[in-house]
């Protein structure tokens, strides 16, 4: 007995509908809400703190919301800011639009040095994380897609954070070593454990997984051994250590959300 | 206030697209993107064998997925039940799209998501959708499931199996599927009532 | 105000802003957030008129907005559409707006070749007397029977009838008969001395039991024939299907019947068999209403389910059970004649049997079986004789008709096969050998040459021979590229056409009226044979100015005007559907030589037929080889429609359809490419492989219409493979003059390259 023969009649949206744009802007997202963290991290500090990482993290926030209107197809409605004054909490991107949007005004607050630097830093911290924790969260609230599991709500905000803090140890901030490595290993370590969620999860989540394995099943693997081999590299070769973790965080965001949209056939 | 939904008899359907086709030009929708398809499926070996045809589209669900992440509120549910994009403010995210289980959205090169609207214009003068009137093995049924005596409320009662696209997500879809051939299962439960 | 005010006040603010948004989405009027304006937030006005993009003529409603046409619907009122439109009516506008559209006419380049596509623009006024010249031409030196017209769709009342029968030429082929209904048409007149006709006379709303052979409703999609079919099936009615394949029709079915291909006359004896020698036919009927139980009782001793098993390869217990279920359900049980029936050459005697079977249910002019489709009535314009009537049949009337000896010359098929009717194919041979007098002139109009009509290469080979060669189109067809002059007609949404008369239950009169003006400069078809026929010296028929006139004048014999029609569209009149309607009239239905139904039928055997139908085995292929069949695409009509681009993303491609074990033999699999190359060595594709289960192993399936090789057809050229050219071999049915077409075997030859085409997105994006 054979398995259904399925045509169609018509065209079935089954395309992917985020595109290279999108993907830019997962690690953009990433790099400013890491950056982001990183100044609140600075300002909850006692060393002086400087106007240009405040300027960098409103700087890569603006980046990002350019990136996001350039490559927009609705970029000539201009009142789209107005609209986020709704207030939608099971949206995951109006979470992440308040926490890139407070973490700039809490930016350029700290640039200026206006108010108290320490409060600033403390918010910042949350606004940071909501911006963090939302790319995840807009992932796995699609439960019909079984590739984005609620793992994804710790994979991604700690590959994010990866991203940006490993980026900065190429800038010699050093003493984000440690975190770096923490990072890299849970990077790495969470993503085995994704693919072992798919791989005992139900039916979907297999068909899920032999689609990942099949798009890109290689890289990925390459991406969580980029992010576990950094921390191991840290002392010996830091610059090393830190493309390793980017470019692994890099990797495998990308590959989760361009092959992840998959959904198993309707039947 | 009604409640609107839609039946497809698949006992009845012959998978010929005149629905398909309908939609199509009936609400503009672009080239390469769909509101409205059929599936056939063949089943068995020769000569014991079976086919469905299926059109498949937006449920227009009842617990819809894919109005709570809409960061605008562009996507919303009618008075009458009905799922739609607000294309003025639509920000084009696409975060309607992956929240769909069914693939029912799409991009409007336009500027907004695009996705089945129950023809709401038609049903304004008192007409139903494209897709119901146009077919020509009168498989389809459309009304209010809060009048008993609406089409789809009467063919939703005299159908032997009444079923939904992945009732396990439990978006309680209010297109429902009858009678579908005996081969081919569906399930039953998240069947609105 | 110090800092903290400020920032305090801020916060607030947006605070209120955001509870304040609760209430309502907030929205700032921006000119550039608009939506886009749909075509119905306009002033849209509706006109009735009817469908072109079948041959079922459904009465539409189309929706106009700023000067275009945005959609069709059915409307209630007219007894085909009601209310509904299949899917190529639903997508018909597409074609109107078609950017690859014949817009001018055009010149063939002097010195070019026929088939080289080499053209010039050209006016109205030269192309139109390039044409006439050329006829006069052809008249002065062979005769005016050696203009050839070949006509399709409605316009062919004025290519078909009109214009051929006032330039006074026999040849005129419609392949709507000989290469679609001739058999069946043929075989009901000699039968019940009554044609089928276009909508054929099903009484599905009242029948209990269907069976279908080879017919395939539900890829056909003829309209208000599938509302009842399903209908039927709603209600109970059982279904039978007698196919080679598992067709939509048949995955609908109660039991499925998978014949062997050529073999269905052997079916329907055998069921002569068991309704005769078990005495279950019906005798008051047939006593009644037939001539020649006798003699076929005694013919069809021999052709039991026994007998009938091994040549059908089916099981005789079916073929027993089916015979018994039609009589246990007649007069309710109908076997319905389908419409095209040229298979295998053979085919007026399968459909005699057909017919014979339908009659011994006593089904034929009963409720549940064939009513009787009356004319409607109403007169044709009062125009002056016409010097001959060509006898080219129609599906949308009586097949056939006395040749009126006026002093012309017989067609040039004449003799060639019992029936009266002219058969397209067979007019094609007189234009190389010029046998029996050469036919030096043709005018195709809506006909297409290379996919309709077997042995393209004979065509080509007889359209380089001719002297003039004039095509009359819509888009820019293989075929309409060898013309010498090109004449781009408008399509059904922008033009008058003849009115349509429906033979029906309740016989009905269609309009067909523009909803727009036409595009570019195009021209509906009726102005061209008017300007033509001025040209031609034929004034004298054409003495009306313009079409209101010619249609006002005719819907003034019913008492009613141009004026009622446009507002109504459809005109219904009352019928006489059932056999009481004509008794109580005095009147006798059946236009046979004999008054009633003939069983036996004398005429065939005066004519050196047999008399009833017996079983003729078909050639079997080379070993290795497959049998051609070829059916429809439920989105798709023949060839017109593969340039459509909303009907295109529904169905693109054709494929050729082969059962899994035989194509896994071939070391084939779905989505491969291979070439199709048939007995004689001619190859088409390439094509793609759909291995499935749903048919048998001796054939292979595709669907007809697609391997257009038409390069200003951006969307159809080069997708998937045409069958036609495939068929370099018909033959000839000698009572019809039906060309069988399903006698060509072909071997899949593996390693095509897969085609590299545009994206049809790209394509239709170019939409007008």
């Amino acid at each position: 007995m054979s398995d259904p023969v399925t045509t169609f009649y018509g065209a079935v949206n089954d395309g992917a509908f985020w595109h290279w744009p999108t993907l830019v802007h997962f690690c953009l997202v990433a790099l400013a809400g890491g950056v982001a963290m990183l100044l609140a991290y600075r300002a909850l500090g006692r060393d002086r703190l400087g106007w240009r990482l405040p300027a960098l993290s409103v700087g890569l926030i603006a980046l990002d919301m350019v990136v996001l209107w350039a490559e927009s197809l609705a970029r000539w409605r201009l009142t789209h800011v107005y609209l986020f004054l709704n207030v939608r909490p099971a949206s995951a991107i109006w979470w992440g639009a308040w926490g890139l949007a407070g973490s700039a005004v809490l930016g350029l607050l700290l640039a200026f040095g206006w108010g108290p630097r320490r409060l600033w830093g403390a918010l910042l911290a949350v606004t940071s994380t909501m911006a963090l924790l939302y790319p995840g969260l807009a992932l796995a609230a699609n439960s019909a897609r079984p590739l984005w599991t609620p793992l994804l709500l710790a994979f991604m905000p700690v590959t994010g954070l990866l991203l940006a803090w490993g980026l900065a140890l190429l800038f010699r901030q050093n003493d984000l070593r440690p975190a770096v490595a923490v990072l890299g290993l849970g990077g790495g370590l969470l993503g085995g454990l994704y693919l072992v969620g798919l791989a005992v999860g139900g039916l979907a989540a297999r068909e899920g997984l032999s689609h990942l394995w099949h798009e890109g099943g290689t890289l990925f693997v390459a991406a969580l051994a980029a992010m576990l081999l950094g921390p191991a590299l840290l002392r010996r070769y830091p610059a090393v250590a830190g493309v390793l973790v980017v470019a692994g965080a890099v990797l495998a965001r990308t590959l989760l959300v361009e092959i992840g949209a998959f959904m198993p056939p309707l039947s | 206030m009604a409640r609107y939904a839609m039946a497809i008899d698949l006992s009845s359907c012959v998978g010929c697209a005149a629905c398909a086709v309908a939609c199509k030009l009936e609400n503009e929708v672009p080239a390469g993107v769909s509101r409205l398809w059929i599936r056939l499926e063949e089943s068995g070996t020769f000569p014991d064998l079976a086919m469905q045809y299926r059109p498949e589209q937006c449920m227009q669900c009842a617990d819809p997925p894919c109005v709570g992440v809409c960061p605008t509120g562009a996507s919303h549910v009618t008075d009458d039940g009905i799922v739609l994009v607000d294309a003025e403010t639509c920000i084009a995210c696409g975060a309607c799209i992956a929240a769909c289980p069914y693939g029912a959205r799409y991009f409007d090169e336009r500027g907004f998501v695009g996705k089945c609207t129950f023809c709401e214009h038609r049903l304004a003068e008192g007409r139903v959708p494209a897709c119901v009137e146009t077919c020509p093995t009168l498989c389809r049924s459309f009304g209010d499931l809060d009048d008993p005596n609406s089409d789809v409320s009467r063919a939703i009662r005299a159908a032997h199996r009444v079923e939904v696209l992945k009732p396990e997500q439990g978006t309680h879809p209010k297109l429902v599927y009858l009678d579908a051939p005996a081969r081919f299962g569906l399930a039953s439960e998240g069947v609105p009532k | 105000m110090k800092r903290r005010e400020f920032l305090k006040l801020s916060a607030a603010s947006v605070g209120a802003l955001m509870v304040a948004s609760e209430t309502q989405a907030l929205k700032l009027p921006n000119p550039l957030a608009r939506a886009p304006k749909a075509w119905y937030d306009g002033e849209v006005s509706t006109v009735l008129t009817y469908c072109e993009n079948c041959f079922w003529k459904c009465g539409v409603r189309a929706s106009v907005a700023d000067g275009r046409v945005w959609k069709v619907d059915g409307y209630a009122k007219n007894p085909k559409s009601r209310g509904r439109l299949c899917p190529r009516g639903q997508g018909a506008v597409a074609q109107t707006y078609d950017p690859d559209r014949l817009k001018r006419p055009l010149i063939r380049m002097e010195g070019s070749e026929r088939g080289e596509g080499k053209y010039r623009e050209a006016t109205w006024d030269e192309a139109l007397s390039v044409i006439a010249s050329g006829m006069l031409a052809i008249k002065e030196r062979y005769g005016s029977e050696s203009m050839a017209f070949f006509a399709h769709g409605s316009g062919d009342t004025w290519f078909g009838d009109y214009l051929p029968a006032a330039w006074a030429t026999p040849n005129v082929g419609k392949p709507s008969v000989s290469l679609c209904t001739g058999p069946r048409e043929t075989a009901a007149q000699w039968t019940f001395g009554r044609g089928i006709g276009g909508h054929e006379p099903i009484d599905w709303e009242n029948t209990d039991y269907i069976v279908l052979v080879g017919h395939h409703i539900g890829e056909d999609t003829h309209n208000t024939q599938l509302q009842d079919f399903s209908l039927a099936l709603k209600r109970g009615a059982k279904l039978v299907v007698v196919d080679p394949r598992f067709s939509v029709a048949a995955s609908k079915a109660d039991r499925w019947l998978p014949i062997k291909p050529g073999t269905d006359t052997a079916l329907l004896l055998a069921w002569l068999n068991v309704l005769v020698t078990e005495g279950l036919y019906d005798k008051a009927y047939v006593e009644r209403y037939t001539v020649g139980i006798e003699e076929l009782t005694a013919h069809v001793q021999p052709f039991t389910p026994e007998w009938a098993a091994p040549i059908t390869d089916l099981d005789p217990d079916a073929i027993r059970a089916v015979a018994r279920e039609l009589a246990a359900h007649a007069p309710r049980a109908v076997v319905p004649p389908g419409r095209h029936t040229v298979w295998y050459g053979n085919d007026t005697q399968r459909m005699r049997a057909l017919y014979l079977v339908n009659t011994l249910l006593g089904n034929y002019g009963v409720e549940g079986g064939f009513y009787f489709a009356q004319p409607p009535y109403i007169e044709k314009y009062p125009h002056a004789a016409f010097p001959l009537e060509p006898s080219s049949g129609g599906c949308s009337g009586a097949s056939g008709g006395e040749t009126i000896d006026t002093g012309y010359r017989a067609s040039v098929d004449h003799g060639k096969f019992f029936a009266k009717t002219t058969a397209v194919q067979e007019l094609i041979p007189a234009m190389i050998s010029g046998e029996p007098y050469r036919i030096a002139g043709l005018i195709a109009y809506g006909v297409n040459l290379f996919h309709s009509i077997p042995n393209v290469a004979r065509t080509q080979e007889a359209l380089k021979k001719l002297d003039l060669y004039v095509a009359i189109d819509v888009l820019p067809m293989d075929h309409v590229m060898w013309a010498d002059v090109i004449l781009p007609e408008a399509t059904y949404l922008e033009r008058y056409d003849d009115l349509v008369e429906i033979a029906h239950k309740t016989p009905f009169i269609e309009l067909r009226q523009p909803a727009v003006e036409p595009l570019w400069d195009t021209k509906p078809g009726w102005w061209i044979a008017r300007e033509l026929g001025l040209r031609l010296g034929l004034e004298k028929y054409f003495d009306w100015p313009d079409i209101e006139t010619y249609l006002d004048k005719r819907l003034s014999t019913i008492g009613s005007s141009l004026a009622k029609a446009k507002q109504a569209g459809t005109l219904v009149q009352r019928g006489r559907p059932y056999l009481s309607d004509w008794e109580q009239r005095n009147l006798d239905p059946f236009g046979t030589p004999s008054g009633k139904i003939e069983l036996y039928s004398q005429s065939f055997a005066d004519a050196g037929f047999d008399p009833m139908p017996v079983y003729e085995a078909p050639e079997e292929g080379p070993a290795g080889s497959y049998r051609l069949l070829y059916g429809r695409s439920p989105v798709h009509t023949f060839a017109k429609t593969q340039n459509n681009w909303v009907l295109m993303e529904m169905h693109g491609d054709n494929a050729v359809w082969i059962h899994t074990a035989e194509a896994a033999s071939l070391g084939l699999k779905s989505g491969d490419y291979v070439w199709l190359e048939n007995q004689d060595g001619v190859r088409d594709g390439p094509i793609a492989v759909f291995a499935t289960e749903r048919l048998r192993r001796d054939c292979v399936y595709m669907v007809h219409g697609f391997g257009h090789r038409a390069a200003d057809m951006k969307i159809a050229n080069a997708r998937g493979a045409s069958d036609t050219a495939l068929m370099s071999r018909y033959r000839l049915d000698p009572i019809s003059g039906g060309a069988g077409l399903r006698v060509n075997f072909v071997k899949l030859v593996p390693g095509a390259p897969r085609p590299r085409l545009p994206r049809l997105t790209k394509l239709a994006e170019r939409s007008v």
